[in-house]
C-alpha cells in the first residue's frame, strides 16, 4: 500500500515538473519579459540591468532551474499589470474557483447518479430517453447561452437568485448550475453502465431469490458497484470544471482564476497566465491522486497491479 | 514499474462518454442532419441569398421571416451589422464544420499514432506514451487553449492545432487497447513471419480493424472542438470577424440576448442540432459495430 | 416509478431554492450604492489606476489643488483656497488649514510638493505622463503655501493639476508604492474601507471639509463592482443588484429605456472615437499605412454618418476633425472624407494594393463598432485581423509599436482645449504614430504660448495637417448612456466624471 502511494506520488511530482516545463516555455515565447517589466521609454541599459538581475541571459535550462526554485519557495513573480506577486493573486483568486467547482460536482453527482441508475434500472424506458436527452443537453448546449439562459428565468423571471458576483453561497448556485450541467453526462454513462451490470450479476438473481426487496439490492450493489469509476470520473470531471469555469466566471463575474486567467490575457500578464494554469494544473494532480488512494481504500484490487 | 499504475490512472480518467441508447434510428436521424448541415455548407456560395459580409447598418436587427416584421428577403433576418443571418449561418457552418474536421484530422494523426506505437510495441514506448497522455490530462484545455490563442493571435489554422493538441487523447486510448488485443493475434504472427516490417503490419494489418470504433471517436470529438471554437469565440479570442462561425455568431450576438433572444437562439440551435447529429451518428455507430453493448 | 433517492434530492434541491431569500444588497434601505463597471482597478492609486475608472477613484478618495465644475467647467478652490500666476511659468497656491487625510494625518505643503514631483518623474511611470510631465519643480513656501514651476509657459497648467491628487507623503513612503495602492489614504469625499472580489467599498468621509468644490456625502457606501459582460450588467439594472452603470451599449439602453425600474440618460462628452493609423511605419518598416492614399482610402472606406446614429446612437454625431468640436481651438473646416467605397478601392489601386493587404487591429472598447469597422475595411480589400485586448494593454501595444490600427477613443480628460488631446496623440508622445515634424512644432509651440489666438492659428495648421495626411481616421462623438435606478439620482456630468458623492435617494 505504501508502495503504490509513493509510487502514484512520484508520477504526480514527475507530471508537475513537465507541466511547469511547459508552462515555462509558454512564458518566455510571450516576449521579453526585461522589455515588459521596464516598460516604455526605458532606456537599454535599464533593461539590460534587469535581465542580469533576473539572469534572463543565462540558458533557457538554467532560467527554468533558477525560476523552479524559487516557485518552490512561493515566488512565481510579478503581475505586470496590478504589480504584486502573482501567488498573492492566485491565493487570493483560488478559494471562489474551487468553491464553484465543488459545487458545480456535488450538483452533477446528486443528480446525475440517480438519473444514470434508474436510467439503467429501466433501460428503454421513459426515465431512460430523459437521461438521454439530459446528457444529450449536456454534450451539445453551449456553455454560455445555457448561463444566460438561467440568469433569464432564475434571476430575474423568478428573482430567486442573485446575479453577479461571488459575495455568498447563493451567488455560486447559478454559475454551478450551469457547469454542473456539463459534467452531467459522463456520471450519467457511468452509473448507468454500472447499474445494467449489477442488474445482470449473478447475486442479483440469488438475493431475489432469497427474498429481499429488490430497491435495497439495486441500491446497495449498484451503489457500490459505480463507486470507484465515479470517484475516478469526479476527480477528472472536478479538474475539467476548475479549467472550464473561464466563460462562467465571467459572465457571472466571479473573482476566481478563470476570470484571473482571461483577465490576464487581454492585459498581456503572462506571468498570472502561467501561474493560473500551474495552479489549475496542481488541483487537478492533487485531486487525481487523492482520489486514486480513496479508490485503492474503496477496492483493494487496485493494489495488487 | 511505474507503468500499471499510469496505465489505470490515464484510463480512469478518461472522460468517459455517454453511452447513448439511440441505435438505429439514431444513425439515420444524425447522418440526416450532418448530410444536411453539409449541403448548406458546402454550396453556400452559391445557394446564399446575400454575401455574408455585406454590411448595412441601416438594415439592422430585421427580424426573422417567422416573427413579426420579419420578410423573405431575410429568412432570417441580419444581424446588429445589417448582415443577411441566413446567409452568414451558411457561411458560418463552413469555418464551423472545418474546425471540426481539421482539428479531428489533426488528433486523430497524433493519436492513433502513439496509440499504434504504444500497444504494439508495450514496454517502455507504452511508458511514455501513458506518460505524455497523463501530462495531456492534467491541463486544463479551455485555459492553455486561451492563452495559446491570445499569445499567438487567433487565425484559424493555429486554432485547429492547438485544439487538435488537445483531443487526441481519445483516439490514444481506444487505438492503444485495441492494438494490445490484436498484437498476438494469428494474423498478426502470420504477417510477422512473411517477414513484414513493424510499421507496414501496425498500418496495414492492424489500423484496419480500428477503423469503426475510431470513427465513433471522431465524431464525439468532432462535437467536442465546434464547442471549443464556440466558447474561444465567445471569449473574443476565436475566429476573426468579418468571417463567421456559429461560436463567433452567438458571440456578436450575445448583447442582444435578453432583448433579441432569436439573434442568439439562431446559432445556438444550429450548434445544438449539428452537435446532437454528430454524437447520434456516433452513437448509431458504435451500436452497428458493437450492437451487445460491450465495448 | 422514480427512484426514491432521486426524489429525495429533487425535495431537497426544490426546498433549498425557495429557502432561500433574495436580498436585495444594493439599494435605498442600507444606503448603499453600487455602481458597476466593466474592468478592476489594478491599482487603489491614483497615479497608477488607469483609464476613466482611475479618474473617478482620483475624484472619489483624493482631492486635487483645484476642482473643475463638471457641468460649467469652471475651476473652484478645493485643497488650494487660492492661487495665483507669480510669472509666466510660475503658480503659487495657498492651501486650506485643517484638512486631515483618512489616516489622520494633516495635509501640509510637504505633501503637495511630494506628491506632483512624483507625478512629474519619469521614472515613476504614472499613468497620464501629460498631466505631471510639465512640472519643473514644486518649492514649499510655508506649511500652506507652495510655488508649482513649469518647465516652459504651460497653459493647461491648472486643468493638469486638478488632475494630480494630493497623496500622504510619510503614510505613502512608510507603506511603499505596492501597500499604498492596496490600502490608500487621500483627502476625498469617500475612503476605501476595503474590497472583497470584484468589490471595492467606499465609504463615506464623515470629516470632510467644506468650503471646497466638493460636499461631504449624502450617500453612506458606495460600492465599486466590476461586472465584465455588459448583459449581466443589464440584468443585474433589471433586477436591482446594482444601481447604476455607465457605457451601456446603444441597443441594450434603447430597451432599457422602456423599463419602469430605471432612468436612461444619454450624455453628451468630449469623447471622440477615431482610428490612429501607423503613418510613420513605427510597427514595420514597409507597413503599407506610410502610403497617403491608403489612408485616404481607409477614411473613405468608412461610413461615420452610419456608425454614428446606429451603433454610437444617442446624440452622437460624426466628426472629421482630430479633436472634440467644442474644444477651444478646434476646427472643422480641414480636409473631409465623404464615404465613397468607389474612390477608396481607386486609391488602394493606385496604390498599388488593388488586392488589398492584411493588417492588425487593435481594440477594446465597443465591439460591435470594431466588427462595423472590419466590415467596412474588408470591402475595399483591407483584410483586418481584429486583436481585442483591455485598454491599457492596448495601449501598451501602441506604445511598444507593435499597433498598425487602433480603434481608439480619447475623452480629454474633460479638457475642453485641444491641448488635451493633441499632445497625447501626436507632438513625438508615446502614441504619436505618424511623427510629423510640421505637427509637433505647431503642437509644442501652441503648448507653451500663452496668446489664445496665436494658439488656435498654430493648432489649426497642426488639424490641417493631420487631415491633409489622413494620419488619422476621426469618426464620432461619444455620447454616454448612463443606466441608474428610479431610486436614486446621479448627477450626470458632461465630462463623464460623475461625482457619487451629490448623488441621493429619492
Amino acid at each position: 500500500m505504501a508502495s503504490y502511494i509513493a509510487r502514484r506520488l512520484g508520477l504526480a511530482v514527475l507530471v508537475m515538473l513537465t507541466i511547469s516545463f511547459l508552462s515555462f516555455l509558454m512564458l518566455k515565447m510571450s516576449g521579453d519579459l526585461a522589455i515588459s517589466m521596464a516598460g516604455e521609454g526605458s532606456g537599454a541599459d535599464y533593461v539590460e540591468f534587469l535581465r542580469k538581475t533576473y539572469g534572463w541571459d543565462k540558458p533557457l535550462i538554467t532560467q527554468y532551474w533558477d525560476w523552479l526554485v524559487k516557485a518552490l519557495q512561493g515566488d512565481i513573480g510579478t503581475s505586470f499589470y496590478y504589480g504584486s506577486p502573482v501567488m498573492t493573486l492566485i491565493v487570493e483568486r483560488m478559494p471562489a474557483t474551487l468553491a464553484l467547482g465543488a459545487m458545480a460536482i456535488v450538483m452533477a453527482l446528486c443528480t446525475a447518479i440517480p438519473l444514470g441508475m434508474a436510467a439503467g434500472r429501466y433501460p428503454g424506458r421513459l426515465i431512460d430517453k430523459v437521461a438521454l436527452l439530459v446528457a444529450l443537453l449536456g454534450v451539445s448546449t453551449p456553455i454560455f447561452w445555457l448561463s444566460f439562459l438561467l440568469i433569464l428565468v432564475l434571476g430575474l423571471q423568478f428573482a430567486v437568485l442573485p446575479i453577479s458576483g461571488g459575495g455568498s453561497f447563493r451567488h455560486l448556485i447559478m454559475p454551478a448550475m450551469a457547469l454542473a450541467f456539463y459534467s452531467m453526462p459522463a456520471i450519467i454513462r457511468i452509473s448507468r453502465a454500472g447499474m445494467i451490470e449489477v442488474m445482470r450479476s449473478d447475486y442479483i438473481r440469488t438475493a431475489r431469490a432469497k427474498g429481499l426487496r429488490p430497491h435495497r439490492i439495486y441500491l446497495g450493489h449498484a451503489l457500490r458497484n459505480t463507486l470507484v469509476p465515479v470517484v475516478a470520473v469526479a476527480s477528472v470531471q472536478f479538474g475539467f470544471l476548475l479549467g472550464g469555469s473561464v466563460v462562467v466566471e465571467n459572465i457571472f463575474a466571479i473573482h476566481g482564476i478563470g476570470y484571473l486567467t482571461w483577465e490576464a490575457i487581454n492585459q498581456n500578464d503572462y506571468p498570472v497566465v502561467q501561474a493560473a494554469l500551474l495552479a489549475v494544473s496542481a488541483a487537478y494532480v492533487v485531486l487525481t491522486l487523492l482520489a486514486d488512494i480513496v479508490n485503492m481504500m474503496i477496492d483493494p484490487r487496485i493494489r495488487l497491479d | 514499474m511505474t507503468m500499471p499504475i499510469i496505465e489505470d490512472t490515464a484510463t480512469a480518467r478518461l472522460w468517459k462518454r455517454p453511452r447513448l441508447p439511440v441505435g438505429r434510428f439514431g444513425l439515420i436521424v444524425g447522418a440526416a442532419i450532418i448530410a444536411a448541415i453539409l449541403f448548406a455548407a458546402l454550396l453556400a456560395p452559391w445557394i446564399a441569398p446575400h454575401s455574408p459580409y455585406d454590411q448595412s447598418l441601416t438594415n439592422r436587427l430585421i427580424k426573422p421571416v417567422f416573427m413579426d416584421g420579419g420578410s423573405w428577403n431575410h429568412v432570417l433576418g441580419t444581424d446588429h451589422l445589417g448582415r443577411d443571418y441566413l446567409s452568414r449561418l451558411m457561411f458560418g457552418a463552413r469555418l464551423s464544420l472545418m474546425i471540426g474536421f481539421g482539428t479531428i484530422l489533426m488528433s486523430a494523426l497524433v493519436g492513433i499514432g502513439l496509440g499504434l506505437a504504444a500497444g504494439y510495441f508495450g514496454g517502455r514506448v507504452d511508458l511514455v506514451v501513458m506518460f505524455l497522455l497523463t501530462v495531456r490530462l492534467s491541463l486544463p484545455i479551455m485555459l492553455v487553449a486561451i492563452s495559446l490563442v491570445g499569445l499567438l493571435g487567433n487565425s484559424l489554422f493555429l486554432m485547429m492545432v492547438i485544439l487538435a493538441c488537445f483531443l487526441w487523447d481519445q483516439f490514444l486510448v481506444v487505438t492503444r487497447s485495441l492494438t494490445m488485443r490484436f498484437r498476438d493475434a494469428e494474423f498478426v504472427q502470420a504477417a510477422r513471419a512473411a517477414g513484414l516490417s513493424d510499421r507496414k503490419i501496425m498500418i496495414s494489418e492492424i489500423l484496419p480493424n480500428l477503423v469503426s470504433p475510431l470513427v465513433v471517436v471522431a465524431t464525439l470529438e468532432m462535437a467536442h472542438a465546434i464547442l471549443l471554437e464556440a466558447a474561444l469565440s465567445f471569449l473574443g479570442l476565436g475566429i476573426r470577424p468579418p468571417d463567421s462561425s456559429w461560436g463567433l455568431m452567438i458571440a456578436e450576438a450575445k448583447d442582444f440576448v435578453f432583448f433579441e433572444p432569436w439573434l442568439v437562439n439562431v446559432p445556438g440551435l444550429a450548434i445544438f442540432i449539428l452537435v446532437a447529429g454528430i454524437t447520434f451518428l456516433g452513437e448509431g455507430l458504435r451500436s452497428l459495430y458493437a450492437p451487445d453493448g460491450s465495448r | 416509478m422514480v427512484n426514491p433517492l432521486m426524489r429525495g434530492v429533487l425535495a431537497i434541491v426544490a426546498a433549498g431554492l425557495v429557502l432561500l431569500p433574495v436580498t436585495a444588497l444594493a439599494g435605498k434601505d442600507d444606503d448603499t450604492l453600487v455602481a458597476a463597471f466593466q474592468a478592476k482597478l489594478p491599482s487603489l492609486d491614483r497615479y497608477h489606476a488607469p483609464g476613466r475608472e482611475g479618474f473617478l477613484l482620483g475624484l472619489l478618495a483624493y482631492d486635487a489643488l483645484v476642482y473643475r465644475d463638471p457641468n460649467t467647467f469652471e475651476l473652484k478652490p478645493l485643497l488650494a483656497t487660492a492661487w495665483r500666476q507669480v510669472d509666466e511659468k510660475t503658480w503659487e497656491f495657498d492651501l486650506r488649514s485643517g484638512v486631515k487625510f483618512h489616516n489622520g494625518d494633516p495635509m501640509t505643503a510637504e505633501d503637495v510638493a511630494y506628491s506632483l514631483s512624483y507625478a512629474a518623474d519619469p521614472v515613476n511611470k504614472v499613468f497620464n505622463r501629460m498631466t505631471g510631465g510639465w512640472i519643473e519643480r514644486v518649492d514649499v513656501v510655508d506649511p500652506l503655501k507652495v510655488r508649482v514651476v513649469g518647465k516652459q509657459v504651460t497653459p493647461l497648467a491648472l486643468e493638469y493639476l486638478l488632475q494630480l491628487p494630493i497623496e500622504p507623503k510619510a503614510y505613502r513612503e512608510a507603506v511603499g508604492i505596492q501597500g499604498f495602492a492596496e490600502k490608500p489614504v487621500g483627502t476625498g469625499p469617500y475612503k476605501i474601507s476595503g474590497g472583497s472580489g470584484n468589490d471595492v467599498i467606499f465609504t463615506r468621509n464623515d470629516d470632510y471639509f467644506e468650503g471646497g468644490g466638493k460636499s461631504k456625502p449624502a450617500i453612506k457606501t458606495l460600492v465599486y463592482r466590476a461586472i465584465p459582460d455588459v448583459n449581466t450588467q443589464v440584468a443585474e439594472l433589471i433586477g436591482g443588484g446594482i444601481d447604476w452603470a455607465y457605457y451601456i451599449p446603444v441597443d441594450q439602453a434603447g430597451k432599457l429605456k422602456m423599463m419602469p425600474m430605471v432612468d436612461v440618460i444619454n450624455a453628451e462628452t468630449f469623447r471622440i472615437g477615431f482610428l490612429t493609423l501607423d503613418a510613420a511605419g513605427l510597427s514595420s518598416p514597409d507597413s503599407p499605412l506610410k502610403d497617403l492614399r491608403v489612408r485616404q482610402a481607409i477614411a473613405h472606406a468608412i461610413d461615420r454618418d452610419a456608425l454614428a446614429k446606429t451603433l454610437v446612437g444617442g446624440a452622437s454625431k460624426p466628426i472629421a476633425s482630430a479633436c472634440t468640436p467644442s474644444q477651444f481651438g478646434c476646427i472643422a473646416d480641414v480636409t473631409q472624407y465623404g464615404y465613397d467605397v468607389e474612390k477608396a478601392k481607386a486609391l488602394m489601386a493606385q496604390a498599388g494594393f488593388a488586392d488589398g493587404f492584411d493588417i492588425d487591429i487593435y481594440g477594446y472598447r465597443s465591439r460591435p463598432v470594431a466588427e462595423a469597422i472590419i466590415g467596412y475595411l474588408n470591402a475595399i480589400g483591407i483584410r483586418a485581423n481584429l486583436h481585442w485586448m483591455q485598454y491599457s494593454a492596448v495601449i501598451q501595444q501602441r506604445r511598444d509599436h507593435k499597433t498598425p490600427i487602433v480603434i481608439d477613443d480619447f475623452g480629454s480628460a474633460g479638457i475642453n482645449d485641444v491641448g488635451a488631446i493633441l499632445p497625447f496623440f501626436f507632438a513625438e508622445s508615446p502614441d504619436d504614430q505618424s511623427r510629423d515634424p510640421a505637427v509637433t512644432a505647431a503642437i509644442r509651440e501652441a503648448g507653451s504660448t500663452a496668446d489664445p489666438e496665436q494658439r488656435k492659428a498654430l493648432y489649426a495648421k497642426a488639424l490641417k495637417r493631420i487631415a491633409d495626411e489622413a494620419y488619422w481616421t476621426p469618426m464620432f462623438s461619444m455620447p454616454v448612456n448612463y443606466v441608474m435606478s428610479k431610486d436614486v439620482t446621479v448627477p450626470v456630468p458632461a465630462d463623464e466624471n460623475v461625482e457619487f458623492w451629490r448623488a441621493t435617494w429619492k
